[in-house]
């Protein structure tokens, strides 16, 4: 965010996003080179805005970058919680295995991976439990980095999947009390929009 | 009268003549929690044409602050806070000075 054009070109992106109607605040984390946009939408927001915020910062970032919009209604967040829920996120040292639990209602599914893959473990373990309940899912595993540690020990994590066969990358990012619940929720925060349309 | 600014007031001021309005503002904000050596700082400000709006310190994610601060009245939230009515006054001022110039469709010729 040093550079002169590219403070130009946030400015002009944060501009363009704040005259969405609905839209209250901004934000950015630049994480290497990939650039996190959060977009807080208020009561008024419409119902395209994730896809014109996502079109905007396209437009105008300098570089890669994914956009994570919250909605808020009257009162509080917006339900936009996912239909596939994390459970929980368990480590067995003496087995070195990652395990992931996910729920969909009243069915659940665990996928596992190799704990020796750190935080790109839960990712896999993610996908893995995600394919059980969504056969069929093409994205594959890709990478997952933690962006902020905040003093109250809560870890930010952006997560990073790949569908080979159209090459499309989707990134999520999300917050949790160990990196690798964050580096879970952040995959599915990476694919809620894809799977959801699958389900039910 | 002697120029009592110093060197951080005199960057917002060239800001505010070269820069973008929110620019300006946002240097305003962080100014204010480095000066004050703030935890954190964001304004809330009503801007025609563009409603509501938040501005946070460092132009960072609101996250855990949306909760408060989606919904809050227009001010200044500083933590901890500063009673400074002239500060809290003049940031507020800047912040919506510089959307409201910012959110002007461009001049044509």
């Amino acid at each position: 965010m040093a550079d002169r054009s590219d403070a130009t070109s946030l400015d002009e992106l944060e501009l363009a996003l704040r005259r969405l109607p609905g839209v209250v605040a901004v934000g950015f984390v630049d994480a290497d080179a990939l650039l996190l946009v959060e977009v807080q939408v208020g009561p008024e927001g419409y119902d395209e805005i994730a896809r014109d915020a996502a079109l905007l910062a396209g437009q105008h970032a300098p570089g890669p970058v994914t956009v994570e919009v919250v909605r808020w209604g009257g009162g509080g967040p917006a339900v936009t919680s996912p239909r596939i829920a994390l459970v929980d996120v368990t480590t067995d040292p003496s087995a070195g295995q990652l395990t992931v639990e996910l729920a969909l209602g009243e069915e659940t599914a665990t996928g596992r991976a190799s704990s020796k893959h750190g935080l790109l473990a839960a990712v896999q373990a993610t996908v893995h439990a995600l394919r059980v309940l969504v056969p069929g899912l093409p994205y594959l595993p890709g990478w997952a980095r933690t962006i902020e540690t905040t003093p109250e020990r809560r870890f930010l994590v952006v997560a990073s999947v790949t569908d080979p066969d159209t090459q499309s990358h989707r990134r999520g990012v999300a917050e949790g009390g160990s990196p690798l619940e964050a580096a879970a929720r952040a995959t599915l925060a990476a694919l809620n929009r894809t799977i959801e349309p699958g389900l039910g | 009268m002697e120029d009592g600014s110093d060197g951080p007031t005199r960057s917002i001021v060239d800001t505010a003549r070269e820069g973008s309005g929110i620019a300006t503002a946002y240097l305003a904000l962080d100014r204010l929690v480095s000066l004050y050596e703030l935890d954190d700082a964001a304004a809330v400000v009503d801007v025609p044409g563009l409603g509501r709006q938040v501005l946070h310190a460092g132009r960072r994610p609101l996250r855990e602050l949306a909760r408060e601060l989606v919904d809050a009245e227009p001010g200044l939230y500083l933590q901890p806070p500063l009673e400074d009515p002239v500060v809290t006054e003049l940031v507020l001022a800047v912040s919506a000075l510089g959307l409201r110039c910012d959110a002007r469709p461009p001049r044509t010729a």
